[in-house]
């Protein structure tokens, strides 16, 4: 085994069901061993999907300022800086706190509920480096703490009250932690892994019937 | 050759000496062939020994978003128009604000997430890249916990982007009182985007790639005064 962070060979060990394997010289993770991650991730995964919706289109809150009011869904908050033309930010707000955590609960819904129903495909390779690559531009917690900033510098000049879309954004945000942090990464990589030599024996044997 | 076998024990071997590679992606290890490029087997991801160009990368990616850091802090990043009167104010501005309304825990949150960690994710990545330049000795293990520290925190900075974001759309009663962004939150948000991608760009593989090479530099120095 080769570690990932400082580049150390190391021998192969038998690890126990439950513990992992660090680097004695960096001390990086380079092996946890943990089965039936997977159908545990699936269910955060859905249940976050089911936020989603809500969460994004709902008003997260609503202020009133001298007799008038406004409300503000996580959408609305990149169109408007849109219109104002600060395009940086608004392409970021939209990306950090919405397409990208979409995408990553997308491509680990597909690669889970595959997985779980015993199906493999190819694709599963690249879905699964994606989703791993784009992990750091996911900052749904961020943005969480940004709207709480937000309702403390506002408390001076108006009156704040929570929408429904602040409730389901916290839900997403709970699930989305979790259904992140319960899968094993190792243990899905390690069924592709499996499927593809089964696909690759299947072939073989194939071929070779045919060619008797 | 002898030099091989005194060497003291604490002398580790690497992948790269080896002769392997390992995926990134999926960790797996694969036979190294020099001047190739290669894919992983297993999940299709490029297999490089370590990252192509990273320290050029790394250097060029931290200059600019030390340049930028400078309009960040000195421009306007919010623009607060209450009852037609203009209220701009800078990243420290907004800070100051927050304590002069007593809430010393957000206003500590608001600094820490737009200077402290910003400043101190480009100085460490700073002495870090500066350290292996002029073969300074850090030790290791303090260099890797604080480029994990650095990769951890960094994401944080993006808290004042989503707030600008946030006030600009609430805060938009025509007459009372509108909520702008500044040209700072530009810069900022380029900032933040350029330290994360500079960490990225930064193979911490080659932290000991330094240390091996003069160890067994010492190792074989040390041989020949015998
Ligand atoms: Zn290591
Ligand atoms: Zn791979």
């Amino acid at each position: 085994m080769l570690c990932h962070e400082c580049d150390l060979l190391i021998q192969n060990q038998v690890i126990d069901e439950g513990s992992k394997l660090q680097c004695p010289r960096c001390g990086h993770v380079i092996y946890k061993q943990k089965h039936n991650t997977i159908g545990k991730s699936l269910a955060f995964t859905i249940t976050a999907l089911i936020f989603f919706y809500p969460a994004v289109t709902e008003s997260i809150m609503s202020i009133s300022m001298g007799g008038k009011s406004q409300h503000q869904s996580i959408i609305e908050g990149a169109q408007v800086l849109l219109q104002e033309e600060y395009y940086l930010v608004a392409i970021l707000t939209f990306m950090c706190s919405l397409l990208v955590p979409l995408l990553r609960l997308l491509l680990l819904f597909y690669i889970t509920f595959s997985l779980s129903v015993n199906l493999f495909h190819k694709s599963f390779f690249w879905s699964f480096r994606l989703y791993h690559y784009i992990e750091e531009w996911g900052m749904l917690d961020v943005y969480m703490l940004g709207i709480i900033v937000s309702v403390v510098k506002l408390s001076s000049m108006a009156e704040i009250q929570a929408g429904f879309g602040l409730w389901a954004y916290a839900g997403l945000l709970l699930t989305y932690i979790l259904a992140a942090n319960s899968l094993n990464p190792h243990e899905v990589w390690d069924l592709l892994l499996e499927h593809k030599q089964l696909g690759e024996k299947q072939n073989q044997t194939k071929t070779n019937q045919e060619a008797a | 050759m002898a030099s091989r076998e005194t060497t003291n024990n604490n002398h580790y071997r690497s992948g790269k000496e080896a002769g392997l590679v390992l995926c990134i992606e999926c960790h797996t290890i694969h036979q190294y062939i020099p001047h190739m490029a290669m894919r992983c087997s297993r999940c299709g991801a490029q297999l490089h020994q370590r990252k192509p160009n990273s320290l050029n990368r790394t250097w060029a990616l931290l200059i600019t978003s030390i340049i930028l850091f400078i309009p960040a802090n000195m421009l306007t990043i919010m623009n607060v128009i209450y009852f037609g009167q203009d209220d701009p104010s800078t990243i420290i501005g907004g800070v100051i604000l927050l304590i002069q309304l007593g809430s010393y825990s957000v206003a500590f949150v608001v600094f820490a997430a737009s200077i402290l960690v910003p400043l101190f994710k480009m100085v460490g990545i700073l002495m870090i890249l500066l350290s292996l330049k002029y073969n300074i000795n850090l030790s290791d293990s303090q260099r890797i916990t604080m480029f994990r520290y650095i990769d951890f925190i960094g994401r944080w900075s993006m808290l004042d982007i989503f707030v600008i974001s946030i006030l600009a759309a609430l805060v938009n009663i025509s007459g009372i009182a509108v909520i702008t962004a500044g040209s700072a939150a530009t810069a900022f948000g380029a900032v933040v985007v350029l330290t994360i991608m500079a960490a990225n760009s930064f193979d911490t593989r080659l932290l000991w790639d330094y240390k091996q090479s003069t160890d067994n530099f010492l190792n074989s120095n040390n041989e020949q005064i015998k």
